[in-house]
């Protein structure tokens, strides 16, 4: 690679990291592993920064980060290295940010494509159709997990206000 | 809940998240280090061919491999296709079902199912049908409980699979597998189908990347000790017109794989 396409990857990085590692974070619920899920999709990007450049490499990095974020998790959930876990109780006097927890155990425990549709659709602000292209399944199938994921969070909260929650946490 | 608050639980989450300053320099140093690693590898097979010894140039590992567990299957930075001097871009076209190991990954112990001559026995399983144009790639593995082959256009076992058969026998290798199927089920992932009087399960599994959706697999069940994976590489799975022709190649697969014992 010239160093002028190395300077033009530098800037990439430099200009859409934070938001990648965000979305690493959120799609894999672990900081650790979305440094390493980011190194990853950079890697990649990089090998085929020739190619990548010419389009938006930005959807082509997320894309690798949420489908191996996906991979990762449900190879993990087979060789049961993490169990799955329900989010725990709430207690009568925990806090708002008790309550964040709560939703972000919840987001982490949902079924690794879930949580991806969650995180692309209300976090990427991706169209369905957006979301499936990545995900490589039908619009029809975002939907459907979207609206599971969104039932399953709003089990957690039971029957908690989240605006009360959030503008607490603000506060 | 409205999903603005999500939105915002999710902005609090990763609030304090930036990226490392070093990150641009850890990528371009990784990326050229496993280049070299994979020149080096490809030279040292070279010389081993050169030498008349059979030395696997490549691994192909098994969704269960012990060296998939630390990075998961589909870790881009895991993938390669083969371990020729050029194949990085190869490498990044071709699915996670070709694998080499990270670099500092322990090696797995290799052994190959021997000369396979067509290629359409091997272990304890017989193909009956294949594509027209493939042949037998020259190349296996046998892990024990675990063995697989793969057809190619022209034999060559350095070239890239068309067509790969994974056969998992014991307790073990067919919990993993019924394991994984059963986590595909829960997802919704992939759909049951039947195979004259057999059961299978098509799906695409691992990571679809560079605009692919993944490798068509038919998991095919052949008795209580036994499951076949039936595996399209992407790439060769876009010669097809659709999911349906891909999924109808592959039951034919698997109707013709029969076991002998």
């Amino acid at each position: 690679m010239s160093s002028a396409e190395d300077d033009e990857f530098a800037a990439f990085v430099a200009a859409r990291g934070t938001s990648l590692l965000r979305v690493a974070y959120l799609t894999s619920g672990n900081e650790g592993e979305a440094e390493d899920l980011l190194q990853t999709a950079l890697e990649r990007a990089y090998r085929n920064w020739d190619r990548v450049r010419y389009d938006n490499p930005e959807p082509y990095v997320r894309r690798i980060i949420v489908n191996t974020s996906i991979d990762r998790a449900r190879r993990r959930a087979i060789l049961r290295i993490i169990p799955m876990h329900t989010p725990p109780e709430p207690s009568p006097h925990e806090t708002d940010v008790d309550l964040r927890h709560v939703l972000m155990d919840t987001l982490r425990a949902l079924p690794p494509r879930q949580r991806a549709v969650i995180v692309l659709r209300y976090w990427e602000d991706l169209s369905e159709a957006q979301t499936a292209e990545i995900l490589g399944c039908s619009a029809g199938t975002v939907k459907s997990q979207a609206s599971k994921a969104l039932a399953k969070l709003r089990t957690a909260l039971g029957g908690r206000s989240s605006e009360g929650m959030i503008r607490n946490v603000h506060a | 809940m409205p999903e603005d608050d999500i939105r915002q639980i999710m902005a609090d989450e990763t609030a304090r998240l930036y990226a490392p300053p070093d990150l641009v320099n850890r990528v371009i140093r990784s990326t050229r280090r496993r280049k070299t690693n994979r020149i080096r590898l490809a030279t040292l097979a070279t010389a081993v061919a050169v030498a008349g010894v059979a030395a696997p140039a490549y691994l192909i590992l098994s969704p269960g491999s012990a060296s998939l567990q630390g990075s998961g299957v589909g870790a881009p930075g895991d993938v390669s296709a083969t371990s020729q001097p050029d194949t990085t871009d190869q490498a990044a076209q071709e699915p996670p079902a070709i694998v080499v190991p990270a670099d500092d990954d322990p090696a797995p112990e290799e052994r190959d199912l021997g000369d396979l001559g067509d290629g359409k026995a091997f272990g304890h399983v017989r193909v009956g049908y294949l594509p027209d144009g493939l042949q037998w790639s020259h190349w296996s593995l046998d892990f024990g409980d675990k063995y697989t082959t793969s057809w190619n256009y022209d034999g060559d076992k350095n070239g890239f699979y068309c067509v790969q058969i994974y056969v998992h026998e014991g307790p073990e290798a067919v919990q993993e597998v019924d394991e994984r199927q059963r986590a595909y089920r829960e997802e919704g992932k992939g759909k049951e189908v039947t195979i004259g009087d057999r059961t299978g399960y098509l799906v695409t599994q691992w990571v679809g990347e560079d605009g692919m959706k993944g490798t068509p697999t038919l998991i095919l069940n052949m008795g209580e000790k036994r499951r076949a994976e039936i595996m399209f590489s992407p790439v060769y799975a876009k010669k097809f017109t659709g999911a349906k022709a891909i999924d109808a190649e592959l039951k034919k697969i698997a109707e013709g794989l029969t076991a002998d014992n």
